[in-house]
């Protein structure tokens, strides 16, 4: 006896499970809302400018965009074969074995939690001489970024995720703002069309690392695009033209906006980069658009932020929900809040890092500017580039063994290219990390950043190694994340519970 | 079966995924969801109408079970026949379809009522357990079993997975100390029979997928 009356022709389930899925739009305002584009305009490249004295911006995001769209051939190929794809180190577990991927995945934690923090520092630099202008309160930078903190990691443990249509019109609000200012600077008195930020020369000369790693940071994000591969509506064709759709938009809209920028702040873009930072992207356009457009423009910088904030901050809770249930961190963040499906523990450890480090930065007093939001941007910018190198290499050696289901150009062709001009790419990055961070030669910075990622690169390979031995259920499973049968949730834990009596 | 009044293994996990107090839902609907389709599939699978293998479920009798829900789980199985894997199964009946079958079938027998809460956005319509103590019913079921260290048997094995497996053990498992735990445990390696044991593992899957891809 049936209870359903009615028996359709077509069938319910394949109805019923395509009516979740996402189409190109979505996917594409997914990635971009990651990727802020005002904080990378008017935050990321006036202060680069700054500190690296370096102008041909532009030609580097095109040059970035080129190298990545030819790696993402590749990598939305390979998300269709395997688990979990979205998380970086999956693939460079299947590809270049368990070992370097959890190095992998402990390279990445440190990468996006640089990018998060980052944050935190440049709303609390950009907003305190906004609220002086705007209200005449004169408040700490770490204050306000204490409160952006605070209300990140409420969001955050409860899992609030910012309404899709919310985060959708503040993106489309920023890009029109991006747009409209840079169109703005075309008609500026000062405007004469400079050749330096499309100089393709200096992509070889001196400093060129430093500018693919500032572009690079304008790109993070992207890689997200394959968390959809089994959302889509048909994932041989949303999730690689959303991808390519992305990059290309980020290219041609960040490139356009740092060369207007650069082309209307007259003869010494560098000293104006200096003394004004952020405020440059907006004062070479304010004759032009008045008070109003700025104060709108410094609005949605400021909402830009904060939403790059919460999703960075959920990228980064699930990574660790997902290496929680694979056992290769503490179970414990494999947990949910059973009433929200808040990967809470994550959550939290991100707060609580997010906290420290604006506390440090307050008590030594260091730039919240140029030592927090750009030194931890483009450092977390280095870092997403060498895992993208590895993830590269990753495709190439998994298609090589898993040839099955995809032409020459999609296994190897595109995925060789690419892993060369990222190698350069890698390269050029860490041997200019100096002009990057624009401090001499051999000082602290330059050490610490790339040491900080080899460590835990090393130390997350040696871990792997002792779970080899200890722990071959959970090394097993790694890189399969929660999306695998052999994941280790409560249940698989309960099976596990033998080898392994620290479960609680 | 065991002596106490056990209900089917959907009806259980719905009863157990509701606050013994207030009568409020413990998990989100999409979580829900993934529970009742997984204990929807595991009935059909007691009542010997499918294997679950390989990820894929095959249907072994196609005769009704002579309970409404787990036949009309049965029905839309037979008439999609090309449709085999038990995630899909999952994601789909997890649309709404497994909670409604069994919201209805609790409603029959009165144990849960409906209740509409009028609020900023309109009115929500939920269904909840007619008496606190009822919802309380199977944990303390298992946890008395657990705590005089007598065997479950296999629909409470199943229900003690999917407890683990969406979350709830958070909230009913807390009070078990480590002794009960592990015999707990130890049970569910050892009875618990290789295709619910199989199910059960696609369904704590389906879970982590659900909130990695942001939908739990």
């Amino acid at each position: 006896m049936s209870s359903t009356a009615t028996k359709p022709p077509q069938s319910q389930l394949s109805t019923a499970l395509a009516r979740d899925r996402l189409g190109v739009a979505a996917v594409v305002f997914f990635v971009m809302s990651a990727a802020a584009p005002l904080t990378v305009v008017a935050g990321v490249v006036p202060t680069g400018i700054a500190v690296t004295e370096l102008t041909s911006i532009s030609i580097a995001f095109v040059a970035v965009a080129v190298v990545l769209a030819i790696f993402a051939v590749g990598y939305v190929a390979m998300a269709r074969h395997i688990a979990n794809a979205g998380a970086f180190y999956a693939y460079i577990s299947q590809g270049l074995g368990r070992p370097v991927g959890v190095g992998a995945s402990w390279v990445a934690l440190l990468a996006y939690n640089m990018f998060q923090i980052a944050a935190y520092g440049g709303f609390g630099a950009i907003a305190s001489p906004l609220f002086d202008k705007w209200f005449g309160l004169d408040i700490q930078w770490w204050v306000l970024a204490l409160v952006v903190w605070a209300l990140t990691a409420v969001l955050g443990v409860r899992d609030v995720a910012v309404n899709g249509k919310v985060l959708a019109t503040l993106l489309v609000a920023e890009i029109i703002v991006v747009v409209v200012f840079s169109i703005a600077d075309l008609f500026s008195p000062n405007f004469q069309a400079s050749s330096a930020p499309i100089d393709v020369s200096s992509l070889a000369g001196a400093g060129s690392g430093a500018l693919l790693a500032m572009a690079i940071t304008g790109f993070v994000g992207f890689e997200q695009s394959v968390v959809f591969s089994e959302e889509s509506r048909d994932p041989r064709r949303t999730v690689p033209r959303a991808t390519y759709i992305a990059i290309s938009l980020i290219a041609v809209l960040y490139g356009f906006a740092a060369w207007a920028m650069i082309s209307a702040a007259g003869d010494d873009v560098i000293g104006r980069a200096g003394t004004e930072g952020p405020d440059l992207f907006f004062n070479v356009a304010s004759d032009q658009l008045g008070g109003r457009a700025v104060d709108l423009g410094y609005a949605l910088f400021l909402t830009s932020l904060i939403a790059a904030m919460i999703s960075f901050h959920n990228i980064i809770a699930r990574y660790m929900f997902s290496l929680g249930r694979e056992g290769v961190l503490p179970r414990a963040f494999g947990r949910t809040v059973p009433g929200t499906g808040a990967p809470k523990n994550g959550s939290l450890i991100q707060s609580a890092l997010g906290l420290t480090v604006i506390v440090i930065y307050a008590v030594a007093g260091w730039d919240p500017l140029v030592n927090l939001f750009f030194w931890g941007g483009s450092g977390g910018g280095i870092g997403v580039l060498l895992l993208i190198t590895l993830t590269s290499f990753a495709v190439i050696n998994y298609f090589v063994r898993n040839p099955a289901g995809e032409d020459f150009w999609h296994r190897l062709g595109a995925p060789v290219l690419g892993s060369l001009a990222l190698v350069v790419m890698s390269y050029l990055a860490l041997s200019n990390i100096a002009t990057l961070f624009g401090v001499e030669e051999g000082s602290k910075p330059t050490w610490v950043v790339p040491l900080a990622f080899a460590v835990l690169l090393v130390a997350g390979i040696a871990w792997a190694l002792i779970l080899r031995s200890s722990n071959p259920q959970v090394y097993a499973g790694i890189g399969l994340g929660a999306r695998s049968a052999s994941s280790v949730g409560g249940f698989s834990a309960a099976l596990a519970s033998t080898d392994d009596k620290d479960n609680q | 079966m065991t002596a106490s009044a056990q209900l089917p293994l959907a009806d259980d996990l719905f009863l157990t995924a509701h606050d013994t107090v207030k009568g409020k839902c413990l998990l989100s609907p999409a979580t829900l969801g993934l529970g009742m389709a997984s204990a929807l599939i595991g009935e059909l699978v007691l009542w010997r109408r499918v294997d679950v293998v390989d990820g894929k479920i095959q249907i072994i009798d196609d005769r009704p079970t002579g309970d409404p829900a787990a036949t009309a789980v049965l029905d839309q199985l037979l008439r999609e026949g090309h449709h085999r894997a038990v995630r899909d199964w999952i994601s789909f009946l997890a649309t709404g379809v497994a909670t409604d079958l069994v919201e209805r079938r609790l409603a029959r027998s009165a144990l849960v009522q409906r209740q509409e809460k009028r609020g900023l956005f309109g009115a929500k319509v939920s269904f909840v357990p007619s008496d606190s103590m009822i919802a309380g019913w199977p944990a303390t079921r298992i946890r008395t079993f657990i705590g005089r260290g007598e065997l479950l048997d296999i629909p409470d094995l199943v229900l003690a997975g999917l407890i683990l497996a969406t979350g709830l053990d958070q909230h009913v498992f807390f009070t078990l100390e480590a002794r009960g735990r592990g015999q707990l445990f130890d049970q569910l390696k050892r009875r618990l029979p290789a295709m619910l044991l199989e199910l059960v593992g696609q369904a704590e899957a389906a879970v982590g997928d659900a909130v990695m891809a942001r939908r739990a």
